[in-house]
């Protein structure tokens, strides 16, 4: 009989409620990048999220991810529907030493994020009643089967050996693959063609990007599942690799366009926590500053090179969290090592090139689904609700079209 | 019970679809919104 441990219970619960903070923090970090007529419904999008998914990741979410399979390692079934069973005590299967409740709890928190996440990309014109419906469908049909093959012991990219220590494939592959997808599908914002409009308010991106980084300690060294060395080594390569990658950021684009840019510091820090995520525990220290710096310039690349494309990803979803997650996914299987954490394998520099191409194996996998199952979900409900909102309300600005506020009165 | 919770997120799901789509944007609302452009102050002495 599993026995429950204090100090790890309280580690979970607490990291809970860290990436809970995550998402305000993103809707910040977002809310500040738009033009300021659409900045309460760019932070709707996210907080919205924050609300509906609490509730279909208890409805539904959980046991379709991590439930009893259904035989296939494809998806678990509906045993826990409504949480049914799912009690104070600990789980046969998951995180042995602490509530099966806060285990849910902390993994309906990632489940709230990955669809955030994807908001960037249609941001400025998407209808707000096409939205929800989305958020719905992906949670459902994208993120739980996902996550059900990574992490679930009966998952088959779980089986196959695929590395994802806290969501780099499960969580930001796939929001930014879909990101990518649903930037495609809803078409360039009117009128922005070539550089994109100014970001309203930087200090607001900064302060999100900020809580972002607070709360990635519980995302990462959280998902060691116990108050331990292994979160302690997630929690020190998380920071690091968050630091090596902003301050990589701002020299490459202070080299590249002559001033250190604070929202390339930004986006720089969010990067690195993006690459580091599969890998903090199962990299040391030291790796996490190469994985650091690696994605730093592979991200900066990738956003140049969105800007001369016709992609209108309107904040860059695609070039942080898409390539920055296939970055550090592969990145793990090429750094990881069993001195870290005995539970995973070495990657290529210890001996396992296999590891790297498993690695690959689960980024192709992940990358593929995202991409068609997002886009058969766009274009279901584009039949019955328009994705996309008219000329006019974008050009009067979401707030006050599809919300009826505004942000600022001066 | 597990029924009853199901069958309330139907109903909030259902009143999504058939809501009312947004405010309506008039000319009015359009200059309300627009940011007050602030006049140029003289230098104090």
């Amino acid at each position: 009989m599993p026995e429950l441990n204090a100090g790890d219970t309280a580690w979970v619960l607490a990291s809970a409620a860290l990436v809970m903070l995550m998402t305000p923090g993103l809707a910040l970090f977002y809310g500040g990048l738009v033009r300021r007529k659409n900045v309460l419904s760019t932070i709707m999008h996210s907080f919205f999220i924050l609300a509906l998914v609490s509730v279909t990741w208890v409805l539904w979410g959980y046991t379709l991810a991590f439930g009893p399979d259904t035989g296939l390692g494809i998806i678990g079934g509906f045993d826990w529907l409504a949480l049914e069973g799912v009690t104070g005590e600990p789980s046969d299967t998951y995180a042995t030493t602490i509530p099966h409740l806060a285990f849910m709890t902390f993994q309906g928190m990632f489940a709230i994020i990955t669809p955030a996440l994807i908001t960037g990309a249609f941001a400025e014109r998407k209808r707000f009643k096409a939205f929800v419906i989305f958020a719905v469908a992906w949670s459902t049909l994208v993120y739980a089967p996902i996550a059900h093959w990574v992490w679930s012991p009966d998952g088959w990219l779980f089986g196959l050996g695929v590395l994802d220590f806290a969501g780099g494939t499960v969580v930001h592959l796939s929001s930014g693959i879909a990101a990518l997808v649903a930037a495609l599908f809803i078409g360039r914002r009117t009128g922005v063609i070539g550089a994109p409009p100014e970001p309203h308010d930087v200090p607001m991106t900064v302060l999100g990007a900020g809580l972002l980084w607070f709360g990635w300690f519980g995302f990462n060294a959280g998902s060691a599942l116990g108050a331990n060395g292994l979160a302690a080594n997630a929690f020190v390569t998380t920071n690091t690799a968050a630091g090596m990658a902003a301050i990589t950021w701002v020299t490459v684009s202070w080299l590249h366009k002559g001033t250190p840019s604070v929202i390339g510091a930004a986006l720089g820090a969010v990067a690195g926590l993006v690459a580091i995520t599969p890998a903090a525990g199962f990299v040391t220290p030291a790796a996490s500053i190469l994985i650091g710096l690696g994605v730093g310039v592979v991200c900066y690349g990738a956003a140049q090179i969105r800007l001369r494309t016709r992609v209108d990803d309107a904040l860059d979803v695609f070039a942080v969290h898409g390539v920055g997650g296939a970055f550090g996914a592969l990145a793990t299987g090429v750094f990881a090592t069993t001195a870290v954490n005995a539970a995973g394998f070495n990657g290529l520099l210890n001996g396992n090139p296999g590891q790297l191409l498993t690695q690959v194996i689960g980024v192709a996998v992940v990358g593929l689904y995202s991409a068609v199952a997002t886009g058969l979900i766009l274009f279901l409900i584009n039949l019955v609700v328009p994705i996309r909102v008219p000329d006019t309300e974008e050009e009067a600005g979401l707030d006050l079209a599809q919300h009826g506020e505004i942000a600022y009165q001066v | 019970m597990v029924i009853a919770a199901l069958v309330s997120f139907a109903i909030l799901f259902v009143a999504w679809i058939v809501a009312p789509e947004g405010a309506a944007v008039t000319t009015t609302h359009m200059i309300e919104a627009e940011p007050a452009t602030p006049e140029a102050q003289p230098l104090a002495a």
